[in-house]
């Protein structure tokens, strides 16, 4: 295999309901993309497109659809999608394009037009069960997170105020944030516990909003990456894995599909101690105690433990582990695939030292990122370095 | 040969009923706001011209798919509701199989002063076998009735 840099990065605005189709978003993030990258379309060899349900957009097979916007037209192309997990398994996807040697140069775009879905996506999210034995109760994703976040604070008596606390830091690293959804300078622990009670035990303000947006990432190989930059930033792992869909015969206090999606990823990446080797990590974030599960998931603390650090400020932006600095998808805004921009690029920008006002301090040399979908099934992960 | 068999009562294995519940508000996008806002007011369309290639797109687009460049504002023209069918069918089933009252003619015109085609209904004279090559000229609703959808282009008839 061989090693393969990043670039370039691109990022349209996230907001509920913008008037760009997602041909135009995709368009506009991988324009940006390239300016980065410094590279003109006719330099691209290949295309992926990362886009979650066709329910969304409300087109069906919408890869097709928005190609031209990607940059694709006349050229390999696929689109990529496991749900949620979506966001960083597309870069996973346009990575091993050039890992295996089939291509020198590759962009990743990722587009979720959620405004679409009227009056809301949840409608979407009502099909995803199993139709004969989960669906005839119209359960709803907020019913089911709440529950597994009911077992995780009470398998470790966790208290609802240190979960909140990942929504006030995130939505305050957001404020950094060009394309930021839900920034909130000001925002309190008491703003979210004083939030409305969406199903017990999950406020709204515990919740990323559903959003429109897109975002891009060029690769090229090590080597080409030398004609642009002396200091390569290099994919060093990644990792992807699924559990059972039989969710009612699982414990959910724990992510374990997450914990073998990293293993995959820290043994590519040479990593053997994440907590030492590891300067910050990316955790998907659509709600405040999936941050926390998942930074015990990424094997980045003990279980039970990360809203401890949270507490402690360990996961602030100058802590010892800054923990979404972005600012995540609850204060950046969560279009599915398209938080690839948080959750990749981002590390990206960090390592680049390109992410302005969110940059962390002391010079970071590994990042981590990952996604997390379907019911409660996918995990995602890419871990990031500089070369 | 199971395929050969007939289908069975569908409702005689234990089911549930259900439905997958699917409404949008598809925006018109930024280049689409513009056409569409256009058509609402005029009988002509607005066209892009791709500053690199020189391609004229209708109905105009943001952004040139070859060159990857966004199509700046004054590279937007007015051209006239009007082309040549290039190709065309007559339908006489729709999409279920059932028969058309009126058989409908579609096809797709080459709108003139472009290098694009719109898919249109076509509306002739007289009867023809063949269409191809005729100039044709778009009919829109009244202008009080109009939405700004491609609905407000009725049909294209046949000029001359
Ligand atoms: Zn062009």
């Amino acid at each position: 295999m061989r090693n393969v840099s990043v670039i370039g990065g691109g990022m349209s605005l996230f907001r509920r309901r913008l008037k760009e189709t997602g041909k135009e978003l995709s368009f506009l993030a991988s324009k940006m993309a390239m300016e980065e990258a410094g590279v003109q379309r006719s330099d691209i060899d290949m295309v992926v497109m990362g886009s979650a349900p066709d329910a969304f957009d409300g087109i069906h097979m919408k890869g097709e659809n928005l190609l031209d916007g990607a940059g694709g037209k006349d050229k390999p192309y696929v689109r990529v999608f496991n749900g949620g997990g979506t966001g960083v398994f597309a870069p996973i996807a346009g990575w091993w394009h050039v890992a295996s040697g089939v291509a020198d140069m590759v962009m990743v775009v990722c587009e979720e037009k959620m405004g679409s879905c009227n009056p809301h996506p949840q409608t979407a999210f009502r099909n995803i069960w199993d139709p004969i034995l989960d669906r005839p109760l119209n359960p709803n994703l907020v019913w089911l997170f709440a529950m597994e976040m009911n077992r995780y604070m009470t398998r470790y008596d966790i208290k609802k105020e240190d979960i909140a606390r990942v929504a006030v830091k995130n939505k305050r690293n957001a404020v950094g944030h060009p394309c930021a959804q839900l920034p909130d300078a000001n925002i309190t622990v008491e703003d979210v516990l004083n939030s409305e009670m969406m199903a017990w035990p999950v406020n709204r303000l515990d919740i990323s909003p559903p959003s429109d947006g897109a975002s891009a990432l060029i690769y090229c190989s090590e080597e080409k990456a030398k004609e642009f930059t002396d200091d390569p930033i290099n994919v060093a792992g990644v990792g992807w894995n699924i559990d059972s869909s039989m969710w009612t015969n699982r414990d959910l206090y724990f992510p374990d599909y997450v914990a073998n999606a990293a293993k995959m990823a820290y043994k590519m990446a040479g990593i053997n101690d994440p907590r030492k080797e590891i300067d910050f990590a990316e955790p998907y974030d659509p709600f405040t105690y999936k941050e926390l599960h998942h930074l015990e998931g990424l094997l980045l603390c003990d279980k039970g433990e990360a809203p401890i650090l949270t507490r402690e400020g360990v996961t602030e932006r100058d802590g010892d582990l800054p923990v979404c600095p972005s600012g995540g998808l609850l204060g950046v805004g969560n279009p599915i695939a398209a938080t690839m921009g948080q959750k990749v690029c981002e590390l990206y920008w960090q390592l680049a030292g390109k992410a302005g006002k969110r940059q962390i301090p002391g010079d970071p040399q590994v990042g981590v990122g990952q996604a997390w979908g379907d019911i409660m099934q996918m995990g995602t992960v890419l871990v990031m370095r500089r070369g | 040969m199971t395929y050969l068999e007939k289908q069975s009562n569908p409702l005689d294995p234990v089911h549930f009923r259900g439905n997958l519940q699917a409404d949008y508000l598809y925006t018109s996008g930024a280049a689409g706001d513009k056409f569409f806002k256009h058509i609402m007011e005029n009988d002509s369309f607005l066209a892009s011209e791709c500053e690199e290639c020189g391609t004229v797109f209708c109905p105009p687009r943001l952004y040139c798919e070859d060159c990857f460049v966004e199509i700046p504002d004054e590279k937007w023209k007015e051209v006239p509701a009007k082309g040549t069918v290039r190709l065309f069918t007559t339908a006489m089933l729709n999409t279920f199989g059932e028969p058309l009252e009126v058989p409908k003619i579609i096809g797709l015109i080459d709108i003139e002063g472009t290098d694009s085609s719109m898919l249109g209904i076509l509306k002739t004279k007289d009867q023809k076998q063949d269409l191809t090559g005729i100039t044709v000229e778009a009919v829109f609703r009244p202008t009080q009735e109009r939405e700004g959808t491609l609905k407000d282009i009725l049909y294209f008839n046949e000029s001359g």
